[in-house]
């Protein structure tokens, strides 16, 4: 998932406006009155109404994950589990048999079968309905006859290989082998949806009907909030302690942390940088600071632009950045320098593979950008969104490439990260840009494939351009590897091949620097998701 | 009686060249509109303190070398290890985000604010004069087309209209950022100007000048333009530091002068998210800009008070 919070250009107007935008949320407190087992959680505005395959981005992401329940679901410590699902069996990876818990129910009491995860799926692969997390169902056989790409009508509404075996059991036929398939299903675009959303979709997306933990009270409003409350009948119901969560929707974050310290609001995943030098003071013993699934690069597109071709070159440019004084001072520690393509949170992270690469060391650095040739003009372009607080660090990039290969860097700012991608998309940008990935599923397979490959620059993110078949093939021996382990191991393999040609620079990894009110005793988080059944209310 | 009929024309005469003195006089007085306004200027204390720190402003224009060794362009002038240092002895300002010294930047960031309120002053005044004599001037059609056009773009606020620009064009420099001022600024002196030619032109010197048989290029040139100087003076002088101040906004929202390009604006968002902690790096160029913005509106106050005949 791309960007993690795009703020939007409307944030400038937003400054201009100061004062309004304390409105966004701040203003009704009263449903997080102490006492009554509801609490109050910031999110930003959701870039779409409430439908779970049209959410590809963590704001309304959290919304569903509240509303509705997969067949599997991460856990405290990012590991996929079963939710939904009683087992995921397979022998080839290829075929897989889902058996679901029983007693699960619809908010409207409509019973969840595999028949209602058949029916979702079918609805977000379909190009017809233009569904933003429609690339995520590509793994699933009968993909390309719902695909059939622009202009074109698909010739059917069903996925071939989704099938319900009775009402408990759902048999799923990929294209191929891919172990990670049970991780990707933690994903909430992989959710079911009850016969109600196909009759009015649109008035679903602005009052959901889920089969999660909470039910929506009311409408979407939008803007300003997101009212739910506990639905008795859900299965685990006993095991959750909260009563209500009602979502606020800040356009700003300084003004979340603002009512956070107040009292206000009961949870924030994201303490503002402003917030960063005393949020351990203002917050003692209330704050939750843990590695976090995404990955900031510096991106080349090799593709386009010759001049970035030369492995060397993009090496030099890597060893010119001192990742650590970033982190520290830039950052305040909400990065850590990033040693590996793979996140520290995800298993097949190994701490230190790219090495030197990845190590400041100007005087290498000058000598491999020598031996490159140089860029021409001996000047650098790196740009980057100016909506997501991304300035003060590519800056900084900026300044040490140019101070330590000798090179002219300048920062190139661009409205909105959606620019730059159709820049890069239409070669009229053909600079160095910022770039970020975190995770759609706990899953090694999550940092490559989609970034990387050759299939993900038309359908997915890969905006290098970057094309290696090495790469593509142990990427496939991954998937097809008859254990998690063995398939850990292929996916390093790649990963090699990639911490060997750089197509992409990683800079850093992100930390969560959360934080929540004293009405919470405790509560854990993993993948920008607050974990229900974690919370604990003092 | 023949005594008495030669003594008048004697006492006439005199009378008669004791007036055309006063005459001639009164005329000199007139026409030196400007010198009189000096000489009651240079006698107002806070023209001399505004004089002062906008000649010291000046200064740091055209010569930042001279108050500090060190160049903001150098390589290795922004160090991150020392980012938000406070102010240290060597470095008075501290240091910011990305590690370069504050003391330098707001000296050499003076320069850019100076260039383009001065740019965007000048490029004002002679649109807007030009256009506005025109069309106070000529009259009739062409006054009702240029007074629509002023009106178009008189209604697009400065901030508004100039997000809106840079978004579509892009920019970073001062010359763009004073183009785009310049652009949405110049109705106003267009108006000021028209009016002035207006109320001026139907005045008895004009059609006294358009007997003697001068052509309208003289009579705009050197008959109404002296007269209407005055207020453009007046209003051109209290824009300079309007126009410091909005170039300090544009470049704060992110749409004006831009990295590697200094600009006090610029330096203030940069360092508004830490504020709480490291107030060194918001406050001196936040002061630097205050002053010039307060230094130059001095300015023009006392010019008014000087010029406006309704004042005296």
């Amino acid at each position: 998932m791309r960007g993690a919070k795009s703020a939007k250009w409307v944030a400038i107007a937003a400054v201009v406006a100061l004062g309004a935008t304390a409105c966004g949320g701040g203003g009704d407190s009263g449903s997080s009155a102490k006492g009554d087992g509801t609490v109050a959680v910031e999110i930003g505005e959701p870039q779409n109404s409430l439908v779970p395959t049209n959410t590809y981005e963590t704001e309304g992401g959290q919304v569903i994950n509240a509303l509705f329940t997969g067949l599997t679901k991460l856990d405290a410590s990012n590991k996929v589990v079963n939710a939904m699902a009683q087992s995921i069996d397979s022998t080839d990876n290829k075929v897989w048999t889902i058996k679901l818990k029983p007693g699960y129910t619809f908010h409207n009491g409509e019973k969840v079968t595999a028949q209602s995860f058949i029916d979702a799926w079918n609805y977000g692969a379909n190009q017809t309905n233009a569904q933003q997390t429609n690339p995520l169902f590509s793994h699933i056989q009968g993909y390309s006859d719902l695909n059939p790409g622009e202009g074109k009508k698909p010739t059917t509404d069903k996925l071939s290989g989704l099938k319900a075996v009775g009402e408990d059991t759902l048999q799923v036929t990929l294209t191929g082998a891919f172990s990670a398939f049970p991780s990707q299903l933690s994903f909430t675009a992989f959710v079911p949806l009850p016969k109600a959303f196909f009759k009015d979709p649109k008035g679903f997306g602005e009052a959901p009907i889920g089969n999660g933990p909470f039910e929506m009270k009311g409408k979407f409003k939008h803007n300003e909030s997101i009212s739910t409350t506990k639905y008795d009948k859900y299965p685990d119901a006993s095991k959750i302690e909260v009563k209500g969560v009602n979502f606020k929707i800040y356009s700003n974050l300084d003004t979340a942390y603002k009512d956070l310290v107040a009292g206000n609001l009961d949870s924030l995943l994201t303490i503002p940088t402003s917030g960063l030098p005393t949020y351990k003071k203002d917050l003692p013993n209330r704050t939750i600071d843990e590695p976090d699934s995404a990955v900031g690069y510096i991106g080349f597109p090799v593709k386009y632009n010759k001049a970035f071709q030369n492995a060397d070159l993009r090496k030099a440019v890597s060893m010119s950045i001192d990742r650590k004084t970033i982190s520290e001072k830039i950052f305040l520690g909400a990065r850590t320098p990033a040693d590996d393509y793979i996140s520290p949170i995800i298993d097949g992270y190994r701490k230190g593979a790219c090495g030197e690469a990845c190590t400041l060391n100007p005087a290498k650095a000058k000598e491999l950008y020598k031996k490159s040739g140089g860029l021409p003009g001996n000047t650098l372009e790196i740009g980057y969104n100016a909506d997501g607080g991304h300035k003060d660090w590519v800056e900084a990039v900026a300044n040490q490439i140019q101070q330590n290969l000798g090179v002219k860097v300048t920062a190139k700012p661009f409205e909105q990260f959606q620019t730059i991608l159709n820049d890069l998309d239409a070669k009229k940008y053909s600079g160095a840009f910022r770039m970020a990935w975190s995770m759609d599923y706990p899953d090694a397979e999550d940092y490559l494939r989609p970034v990387f490959s050759k299939d993900a620059i038309a359908n997915g993110s890969n905006y290098s351009g970057y094309v290696n078949e090495d790469f593509e093939k142990l990427l496939v021996q991954g998937d097809q590897a008859p254990t998690h382990e063995e398939a850990v191991k292929l996916y390093q393999q790649a990963d090699d091949v990639l911490l060997k040609d750089l197509p992409y620079i990683p800079v850093y990894f992100y930390t969560m620097n959360a934080g929540f009110s004293d009405k919470i005793k405790s509560m854990k988080v993993a993948g920008h998701q607050i974990l229900w059944d974690t919370v604990k209310l003092s | 009686m023949s005594e008495k009929t030669i003594e008048r024309p004697t006492t006439d005469e005199a009378a008669l060249a004791k007036e055309i003195e006063a005459d001639e006089k009164a005329a000199a007085r007139q026409a030196s509109l400007l010198k009189d306004g000096w000489a009651d200027l240079r006698k107002r204390p806070m023209f001399i303190v505004s004089g002062l720190v906008i000649l010291l402003l000046l200064a740091l224009a055209v010569v930042p070398g001279l108050f500090t060794a060190r160049s903001p362009f150098s390589d290795g002038f922004c160090q991150l290890q020392n980012s938000m240092t406070p102010p240290t002895s060597g470095h008075l300002f501290g240091y910011d985000v990305q590690g370069c010294d504050i003391y330098t930047r707001t000296v050499y960031g003076a320069r850019n604010s100076i260039i383009v309120g001065v740019v965007t002053t000048i490029a004002t005044t002679l649109i807007g004069g030009l256009v506005g004599m025109l069309a106070g001037l000529i009259g009739g059609w062409i006054d009702a087309v240029l007074s629509r056009v002023t009106e178009v773009f008189s209604a697009l606020p400065l901030l508004v209209g100039g997000l809106l620009i840079m978004s579509i064009w892009g920019g970073g420099d001062v010359w763009s950022v004073s183009l785009i001022m310049a652009v949405l600024g110049w109705p106003q002196v267009f108006r000021i100007m028209r009016g002035e030619v207006i109320s001026n032109k139907y005045n008895d010197y004009v059609a006294a000048a358009r007997a003697l048989g001068a052509g309208p290029g003289r009579i705009a040139f050197r008959h109404i333009l002296p007269n209407t100087l005055a207020p453009v003076i007046v209003i051109t002088t209290m824009n300079l530091g309007v126009y410091i101040a909005a170039e300090a906004a544009l470049s704060y929202l992110g749409i004006g002068i831009q990295y590697p390009n200094i600009s006090w604006g610029l330096m203030i968002s940069d360092a508004q998210d830490r504020f709480l902690t490291s107030p060194h790096a918001l406050l001196f160029p936040a002061g630097a800009l205050s002053i010039t913005v307060l230094a130059f509106i001095m300015l023009g106050d006392v010019v008014r008070d000087a010029f406006d005949p309704k004042m005296r």
